[in-house]
């Protein structure tokens, strides 16, 4: 038989993805939730492969952010080669199919394909996801923990800029321990994005890689209480602090308030739940963020009938990608923008136009605020501003601690907190010297 | 990254890698062929080089292309003749590259009107500094008859010129052989009588590839005109598998030490030449599309086969398949098999039903209601077609019965599906 690497017949997912919605059974809300888009078959994806113009100089791949080549792993797929495809991919990229999945690709590498020049740009994050698949279907070992150096290092925070911190030290033979508040590990990949854009067994498995490498998770664990810094210095060659931005913002109208719920509380009691909470009849959200779309959306999903979002900005100065907004605008979530809130009493919000003289009260079962997050680096000893750091680069004035993630200046993505990861993690072992010959 | 010992050795030399550039534009000098190396290929056939009187004056354009629906470079005609640069820097350009890759494998290829010239190009090339020598017998479109294809097909003058260049040389010689002739192994046993240590094939198909609706003539024009030349690229590998695979069936030819060329893109290509016996590859075409640069997945592509298929030396795939394929009267033709339809992937578009009535058995019917086709087996004769042109791969082998009056068991018959899933 051929096959493009010749050991798989069947993906699974890709004789799903055949199906349509409909065909997959009774269609329950939560199904809706929980199910992510179909991806390419064997036949799609070389399809969508051979459109790429296997460019020299590939912009595509100047434009990611963490440097995972997509012209050479696409040029892979073109010459039937996804084993190759799928090694490019995981050793520039430890969330490799986490990225495929949320990355904002038409800001990264689709925005530079040159492909655009003709039509429409190569789907770099399709042809990723697929390659990917391929990877975990046929259960690749592609990352091994290098020779052990005797240097170990501690991470506070198993976001996406942690977990990658962590692979790439363990591929320089550090040994690695993981802190981590939460019961589970992956920070906004499993308390936030939700279901039906990045299932939580693909953060799962990504995870379960490092975790296989070596790296040591210790589960609710608070650095500042739990656990004090001192201590991590004590114990470690280094610490890094990739603690993101966890907390949600809250405006004072709204504290104390039982109809009130912040959208990353409400995301993570969601996606932990697989959509099986309690639901309103009619939800109130504030905020125009890609946060606020993915809040608007999972509620649609889920089935809530009334949702409204009241959105500071304009239409034409909206900050949510255009992709997630037209997400949200497909199941039918009522926009209303320009509006801030003036006041609230219980369940009712009274709003007000920005600019012309338009005031509305909305009355709703459950109040979601979506307004921003914001950093608790509470006994650190960390120095932020906004909750990024005063300068560039990932040192701060403890020569022993690092920062890396949201809490590093550069974009809020996954994708950079991949970068920023897999940058700390190399000027720490070029400060420490660890297995020379790795680089 | 993977990394496997993908190296063999062939007529006593070691290459770190199969894959090496065909004598052609793209090892045309020592710049192209040192990038070449530094990309990662095993060894070059360098630009075949003609006697230093011989004047090479090509055409411009001189290329044309097949292309089906989307997909360019189905196949590639050239009007190219041997190299255009003097044989001095040639030869120059060969003793450089064995200076500065001494790992990697520089072989030269040559061709010349008389016997004397063969010999003589034979000890130059020698002198260079290369290590193998390929002679050019199979150029179909040169300008002298004495010259090319017209030389490869004629096994007295095959032998005559390959005792030639084993008086000039005492290196490991192969005989580049044309496919444009009906039986291969005449030739090939010509040049094995006459001293060569193995074959290199094929070189390219005389073609006409495309003819111009207005100007009434073949592409490309030169103007007005055009001419037969030669077919390379994807579209002829069969013909090139077929060639390789009767001359290692051939009495006496079973071990022939072969070189594989003729439109080989990627690693599944080349495993496919070397199950079919050949020892090194060849690529020219796929370079001029492509680049250097695809020879990474060819070697990744290649390694990750050998590890899924628990092999250790490249050298233990060669030949793999001669034996399983017979003369078509050795065919089991006791059974017949039905195909099965996969109805979680039909999409209900008919093409089965359309092939099945204009090109086959009109076996399947087609449920206007349901928009689904159904097969009847009193009328299905097993060809599948039908499996060939669905756009879902919903077709897969079904049932397998014996034929009438025949005997078996079905359940011991070794079958697959083609297509890819
Ligand atoms: C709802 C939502 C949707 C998003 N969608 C996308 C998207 O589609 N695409 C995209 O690229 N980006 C998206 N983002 C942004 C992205 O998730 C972040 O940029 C990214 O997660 C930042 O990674 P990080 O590792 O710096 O921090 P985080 O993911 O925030 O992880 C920080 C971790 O540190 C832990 N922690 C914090 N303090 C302590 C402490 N003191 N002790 C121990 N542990 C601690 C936290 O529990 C958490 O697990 C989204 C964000 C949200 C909230
Ligand atoms: C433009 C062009 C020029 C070629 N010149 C030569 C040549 O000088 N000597 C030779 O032996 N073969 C020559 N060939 C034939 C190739 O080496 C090779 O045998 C043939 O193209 C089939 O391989 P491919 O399908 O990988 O191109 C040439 C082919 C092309 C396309
Ligand atoms: S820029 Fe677009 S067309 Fe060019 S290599 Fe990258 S994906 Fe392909
Ligand atoms: S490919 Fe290069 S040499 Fe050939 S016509 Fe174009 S520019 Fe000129
Ligand atoms: S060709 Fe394939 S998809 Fe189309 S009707 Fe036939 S079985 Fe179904």
């Amino acid at each position: 038989m051929l096959s493009y690497n010749h050991q798989i017949c069947e993906i699974r997912h890709n004789c799903f993805s055949l199906l349509t919605l409909n065909e997959m059974g009774p269609i329950t809300m939560t199904k809706k939730y929980e199910t992510e888009a179909p991806g390419y078959t064997m036949t799609t994806v070389m399809e969508e492969a051979a459109r790429c113009l296997l460019c020299h100089d590939a912009p595509c791949s100047a434009a990611c952010p963490a440097h995972t080549d997509p012209a050479k792993f696409i040029r892979s797929v073109r010459f039937r080669n996804v084993k190759g495809a799928a090694e490019t991919i995981r050793e520039n990229n430890a969330l490799g199919a986490i990225c495929a999945r949320v990355c904002p690709t038409e800001k990264y590498c689709e925005l530079a394909c040159s492909r655009s020049g003709i039509d429409v740009p190569i789907d770099i994050g399709g042809i990723q996801r697929y390659v990917t698949d391929f990877e975990q279907a046929d259960d690749m070992h592609i990352l091994h923990k290098g020779d052990s150096n005797g240097m170990h290092i501690a991470i506070i925070g198993s976001g996406p800029a942690g977990l990658q911190a962590a692979t790439t030290l363990l591929e320089k033979g550090y040994s690695v321990d993981i802190y981590e508040k939460n019961a589970k590990a992956g920070g906004y990949l499993t308390y936030g994005i939700p279901e039906y854009r990045l299932p939580s067994n693909i953060v799962d498995y990504e995870i379960k890689r490092i975790t296989d490498m070596g790296a040591n998770i210790h589960f609710n664990t608070i650095i500042g209480k739990d656990m004090t810094m001192d201590q991590l210095k004590a114990e470690n060659d280094a610490v890094i602090v990739a603690i993101g931005a966890s907390e949600a913002k809250m405006l004072p109208m709204f504290e104390n308030n039982d109809a009130v719920e912040t959208a990353v509380s409400f995301l993570a009691r969601t996606k932990q739940a697989k959509g099986n909470i309690d639901l309103p009849d009619n939800a109130l959200v504030i905020g125009g963020g890609d946060v606020a779309m993915d809040v608007v959306t999972t509620l649609k999903k889920l089935g809530v009938e009334h949702v409204t979002d009241a959105v500071y900005e304009q239409f034409d100065e909206f900050r949510a990608s255009k992709k997630e907004l037209a997400g949200a605008e497909r199941e039918g979530v009522t926009i209303i923008d320009g509006y801030v809130p003036e006041s609230v009493n219980g369940h009712t919000v009274t709003l007000k136009h920005r600019h012309i003289n338009s005031e509305m009260t909305i009355e709703a079962d459950t109040i979601i605020l979506a307004i921003g997050q914001e950093t608790n680096a509470k006994n650190l000893g960390i120095k932020l501003e906004h909750g990024e750091a005063p300068s560039a680069g990932y040192k701060t004035h403890d020569p022993k601690v690092f920062i890396t993630g949201d809490i590093a200046q550069g974009d809020k993505t996954v994708v950079y907190a991949v970068q920023k990861g897999k940058e700390v993690a190399g000027e720490i072992d070029s400060i420490l010297g660890g297995n020379r010959d790795d680089q | 990254m993977i990394n496997k010992d993908i190296s063999i050795d062939f007529l006593g030399v070691h290459f770190e890698n199969p894959f090496c550039l065909s004598s052609s534009p793209v090892g045309n000098c020592y710049e192209m062929c040192a990038k070449a190396f530094d990309e990662g290929w095993g060894g070059i056939v360098f630009k075949t080089i003609g006697p230093e009187d011989f004047e090479v004056d090509e055409v411009s354009p001189r290329f044309d292309e097949l292309t089906k629906e989307a997909t360019p470079f189905v196949a590639f005609k050239n009007m190219e003749q041997i190299a255009e640069h003097p044989l001095k820097q040639n030869l120059a350009d060969l003793k450089k590259l064995k200076e500065n890759y001494p790992d990697k494998v520089v072989i030269a290829s040559i061709m010349g009107p008389t016997e004397k010239d063969w010999e003589e190009l034979a000890r130059l090339v020698t002198e260079a500094g290369a290590e193998m020598i390929e002679m050019n017998l199979s150029c179909p479109q040169m300008t002298s008859h004495a010259m090319g294809s017209d030389v490869g097909s004629n096994p007295p003058l095959v032998k005559k010129y390959c005792e030639a260049v084993k008086r000039g040389s005492d290196l490991p010689m192969m005989a580049k052989m044309t496919p444009n002739i009906t039986d291969m192994v005449p030739a090939a046993k010509a040049a094995l009588a006459g001293g060569a240590d193995g074959i290199a094939t094929i070189n390219t198909v005389k073609s006409i590839a495309n003819v111009d609706l207005e100007r009434k003539t073949a592409l490309p024009i030169v103007n007005g005109k055009s001419s037969v030349s030669g077919l390379s690229g994807k579209a002829v590998k069969p013909i090139a598998l077929r060639f390789i695979q009767q001359l290692r069936v051939a009495s006496g030819l079973e071990q022939l030490p072969i070189s594989g060329i003729g439109g080989i893109e990627t690693w599944e290509d080349a495993v496919e030449f070397i199950l079919m016996g050949s020892t090194t590859l060849q690529v020219t075409t796929a370079v001029m599309q492509y680049g250097y640069r695809i020879v990474e997945d060819m070697k990744n592509g290649l390694m990750h086969y050998m590890e899924e298929q628990g092999v250790k030396h490249l050298s233990d795939l060669v030949g793999l398949a001669n034996k399983n394929i017979v003369p078509a009267e050795d065919l089991d033709r006791n059974y017949k098999m039905y195909p099965e339809i996969d109805w979680d992937k039909c999409i209900g578009c008919g093409r089965c039903f359309i092939s099945c009535y204009d090109g086959a058995h009109q076996a399947i019917s087609w449920d206007e209601k349901t928009r689904r086709p159904s097969i009847d087996t009193s009328k299905c004769v097993g060809c599948h077609l039908c499996a060939l042109v669905c756009p879902v791969h919903a077709i897969h082998p079904g049932k397998i019965v014996m034929k009438e009056g025949r005997e078996g068991d079905p359940s011991k018959i070794d079958v697959v599906s083609q297509r890819l899933y």
